[in-house]
C-alpha cells in the first residue's frame, strides 16, 4: 500500500517520523482538534475503522490530529482514555499492516526496533526468527507467546508471519501509551480536553471500588489493580477474574461491571462472556494453570487460588511480604 | 561477635579492598548499598570511579557491598523516580536452601552443577549471550550470581525479565504439546529432535543419553540393543513412533527426564531478576556473613575447578599472620573448607586455623577470637 515515507504512510502511522515531518510547521485549527477529538471517541467506541483519504490537505490533518490527540491525552493524565485511544490505535495499525506488501511491514516493524528475518534455510515462508530481547520488548502476556511454549535457538525466536504482527501491534500500543507529559498546555489544546472528558462515560466502578484488594491472593490483587489503573489484560486474565469472582457468588452483574475500566470494555461482550463461563460452570484455574497463563506474582503454594480464603491472617500476611 | 572482634575482621576487610580486583561497567550509574549489621542498612549511595568506591571500602569498610543492577543517570537521587532509570543488567541468584547454618556449605557442588546448565545450555544455548557478556560470581554465601551485560538487554522491564526465569526454571512448561501424531494411518508420533534448541532439543538430548545409559529406566524393551538403536535412530528424525510402546505410555515415560530440564535453584523469593529496584552484591567484595569473597569467575572454564570453600577464601597473612586461633562456642559439623575437611568440632574447642577459615567461623558466629 505505501512504502516507508510517503503521505500515505504516514497517514497510516501516524507515530512514524515521515509523519512528524510530513506536518512539520502546520498550525492547529479547529478542523484538527474535533478530528483528535473524533479520534479519541471512536477508541471509546471501539471502533478501528479508518476511511481514505483523498486530498493532501486531509491527509495532513489527519495525521495532525494523532498528535493532538496525544497533546489532549497528555494535557488529561486519564489512564482510562489513554489506554483506550492506544489499544484502539494498535488495532488500526494491525489491521493496516495485513494489508500492507512485507516489506512495508517490515518498515512499520523497525520503527519499533522489531527486525525479523527469514532464515535462508527456511523452506517455510510463513516462518521468521526474532532476536530474543525484541521479542521480549513486545509479545503479549498470553501463554501462547510464552517463552518457553516457542522454539528458540541461539537467541532467536520462531515466529509466524501473524504472530510478528501482532507483536508489532503489542510494542505500536505500548509506544502510542507512553503520552509526554504537556507543560504549559495551549488553551486551544486546554479547551479540546474539557470537550474529549465530556466523551467518556460514566462506568459503575462501585464494584470495583468496594473490592479490598488485600481480601484477595496476590495474582487477584494485582489484576484488580491493573484493572484499576485501565490497563488492558489479557484473555486470560479476564477469564480467571471472572471465574474467581464468580465461585465466590459473586452475581454476574457485578462481575462483568469489574471490567468496566478495561481500555476496550464492551458491556455486550462482557455480559456474554461472564454468563458463559457462569453457564458452562468453568472452575476457576489451578495455581499451575494461573503460572502458566503468566499471571502467577508470589510462591503461595496453596494449589488454588480459592484457598487463599482458608489461609491465616499471619500466613497471608508472610506470603505478601 | 563482640566489637574487638568486629574492628579486628574490618581490618583484614580493609586490608583486602586496597588490594581487590574490583571491575564495575557503568559504576557511575549505578545506586550502592552498604550494611554493618544487615546486608543493607543504607543504599542510594553512588561514586563516580573506581578508585572513590575503593577509598570508601578502605575507610568505612561495610561487612556488606551490593550495587544495583540497574544504570540511572542520578544513581544518588530520592526517591527512586529521581533516579531516571536508564537500563539494568539480567541477574540471576542461584541458591541453595538447607537445613542448618552449615547445610547449605555442603550442597554448593549441586548449585555449581545448576550454575553449568544456566550458562552453557540456557545462556549461551537458548538465550544466544555471548561469553564476554556474561559475569559470573560466587555470591559469598549459599550460590552464584550471573549477569548478562549485553545492553540489548538493558531496556526490559520487570514482566519481561519474570518471563526469562519461567523460562530458566520450567514454569508452565507443557513437554507433551512437542509431541504430535500424523493423519497417516496407522499414525506416527512426531517429536522433537537432538538438534533442535531449547527445552525441545533438551529434552530429546536427555531421553536419548537415558537410553544409553540406563535403558531399561524408560522401559525394558529398550533393553534390547537393536530395538534401543532402532528407537533411538527415529527420534534423531524427529519420529518417535518405532517402538512397540503405546504412544501415550510413551510420553508419559518421559516426564522424569523433562522434570529435570529446569534450573531450579534460581530465588525468586528475592526477585532479583525481575525487580529493577534490587542491588546486588559487588563481585569481588566480601560477604560479611562468612568472610568469603564473592568471586568474580572470569572464564567459563574455570566454572569447573572453581571450589567456594577454598578460591573465595581471603589470603591476607601480611597484615595478620598465616593464622587465628578461635575458640569454638557452639558445636559445628564436619566441613570441607579450605581445601581439606574439617571437624566436626565441639564448643569449648580451641583450634589454629587459617586466616580465612577462622574469619569463616566467627562470622557466622559459631567461633570467637583468642588473641594470644
Amino acid at each position: 500500500m505505501a512504502m516507508g515515507g510517503g503521505l500515505d504512510f504516514a497517514v497510516s502511522y501516524p507515530f512514524s517520523d515521515s509523519a512528524k515531518e510530513a506536518i512539520e510547521g502546520i498550525e492547529i485549527n479547529d478542523r484538527i482538534i474535533d478530528l483528535a477529538i473524533g479520534r479519541i471517541g471512536k477508541a471509546l467506541r471501539n471502533d478501528p475503522a479508518s476511511k481514505m483519504l483523498i486530498h493532501e490537505t486531509d491527509k495532513k490533518e489527519d495525521i495532525a490530529s494523532f498528535a493532538v490527540a496525544r497533546m489532549i491525552l497528555g494535557h488529561l493524565r486519564n489512564n482510562y482514555l489513554t489506554n483506550s485511544f492506544a489499544v484502539n490505535e494498535s488495532k488500526m495499525v494491525h489491521a493496516r499492516l495485513d494489508r500492507e506488501d512485507e516489506d512495508t511491514a517490515m518498515a512499520v516493524s523497525s520503527i519499533f526496533g522489531i527486525n525479523p528475518i527469514r532464515r535462508s534455510q527456511e523452506k517455510d515462508r510463513d516462518v521468521l526468527v526474532l532476536d530474543l530481547p525484541s521479542y521480549l520488548r513486545s509479545c503479549p502476556r498470553s501463554p501462547h507467546y510464552k517463552l518457553i511454549n516457542r522454539r528458540m535457538v541461539q537467541g532467536m525466536v520462531e515466529i509466524r508471519v501473524a504472530e510478528w504482527k501482532r507483536c508489532v501491534e503489542e510494542a505500536a500500543r505500548k509506544h502510542i501509551e507512553r503520552i509526554p507529559l504537556l507543560k504549559d498546555t495551549p488553551e486551544v489544546i486546554k479547551s479540546a480536553a474539557e470537550k474529549t472528558l465530556s466523551l467518556l462515560p460514566k462506568p459503575d466502578t462501585s464494584k470495583l471500588e468496594t473490592i479490598r484488594v488485600e481480601d484477595h491472593p496476590p495474582c487477584v490483587a494485582k489484576l484488580l489493580e491493573s484493572l484499576g489503573k485501565h490497563e488492558n489484560l489479557p484473555h486470560q486474565a479476564r477469564y480467571f477474574l471472572a471465574a474467581y469472582f464468580l465461585s465466590l457468588n459473586t452475581s454476574e452483574e457485578d462481575t462483568a461491571k469489574l471490567f468496566q475500566g478495561a481500555p476496550d470494555y464492551s458491556e455486550k461482550v462482557t455480559g456474554y462472556q461472564v454468563a458463559q463461563i457462569k453457564k458452562r460452570g468453568y472452575s476457576v484455574p489451578a495455581c499451575a494453570t494461573v503460572l502458566g497463563y503468566g499471571l502467577c506474582v508470589a510462591d503461595c503454594r496453596i494449589g488454588s487460588p480459592l484457598n487463599w480464603h482458608r489461609l491465616s491472617k499471619q500466613r497471608k500476611e508472610g506470603i505478601r511480604r | 561477635m563482640n566489637d574487638r572482634e568486629r574492628q579486628l575482621m574490618a581490618r583484614i576487610f580493609a586490608d583486602y579492598y586496597e588490594i581487590a580486583d574490583i571491575e564495575i561497567p557503568g559504576i557511575e550509574k549505578r545506586e550502592f548499598g552498604i550494611g554493618n549489621f544487615k546486608k543493607i542498612d543504607a543504599r542510594h549511595l553512588s561514586f563516580a570511579n573506581v578508585q572513590e568506591f575503593r577509598r570508601y571500602l578502605t575507610t568505612n569498610t561495610p561487612f556488606f557491598v551490593s550495587h544495583s543492577t540497574s544504570y540511572y543517570d542520578f544513581p544518588g537521587a530520592t526517591p527512586i523516580q529521581k533516579k531516571q532509570w536508564r537500563g539494568a543488567d539480567v541477574v540471576f541468584d542461584l541458591d541453595i536452601h538447607a537445613e542448618g547454618k552449615y547445610g547449605a556449605f555442603a550442597k554448593l557442588d549441586q548449585v555449581k552443577a545448576d550454575l553449568v546448565r544456566l550458562v552453557d545450555d540456557f545462556m549461551i544455548g537458548d538465550f544466544g549471550i555471548k561469553k564476554e557478556d556474561l559475569a559470573i560470581a560466587f555470591s559469598g554465601n549459599r550460590g552464584y550470581h550471573v549477569h548478562i551485560r549485553d545492553n540489548r538487554y538493558h531496556p526490559l522491564g520487570g514482566d519481561e525479565r519474570r518471563e526469562l526465569v519461567d523460562y530458566v526454571m520450567g514454569r508452565g512448561l507443557d513437554y507433551t504439546q512437542f509431541f504430535s501424531y500424523t493423519d497417516t494411518k496407522p499414525p506416527r508420533l512426531l517429536g522433537p529432535k537432538p538438534d533442535e534448541g531449547g527445552y525441545r532439543g533438551r529434552l530429546a538430548r536427555g531421553v536419548i543419553s537415558l537410553l544409553e545409559k540406563d535403558p531399561k529406566a524408560i522401559s525394558r524393551i529398550f533393553a534390547d540393543q537393536e530395538k534401543r538403536e532402532f528407537f533411538i535412530g527415529g527420534i534423531r528424525e524427529g519420529n518417535w513412533s518405532r517402538t512397540s510402546l503405546k504412544f501415550d505410555d510413551l510420553i508419559k515415560r518421559a516426564k522424569p527426564i523433562a522434570d529435570g530440564l529446569a534450573v531450579q535453584s534460581v530465588d525468586t523469593d528475592a526477585g532479583v531478576t525481575q525487580d529493577l529496584s534490587k542491588l546486588i552484591r559487588v563481585p569481588n567484595t566480601i560477604h560479611g556473613e562468612t568472610g568469603f569473597i564473592a568471586r568474580l569467575i572470569k572464564d567459563r572454564a574455570d566454572i569447573d575447578r572453581f571450589d567456594p570453600m577454598k578460591d573465595a577464601m581471603v589470603d591476607m597473612q601480611v597484615h595478620h599472620g598465616e593464622t587465628m586461633m578461635v575458640l569454638f562456642t557452639e558445636d559445628v559439623p564436619a566441613l570441607s573448607i579450605g581445601g581439606e575437611t574439617m571437624g566436626p568440632f565441639k564448643k569449648d574447642e580451641r583450634k589454629e586455623f587459617k586466616l580465612g577459615i577462622s574469619m569463616f567461623y566467627v562470622l557466622k558466629g559459631s567461633a570467637s577470637v583468642v588473641i594470644r
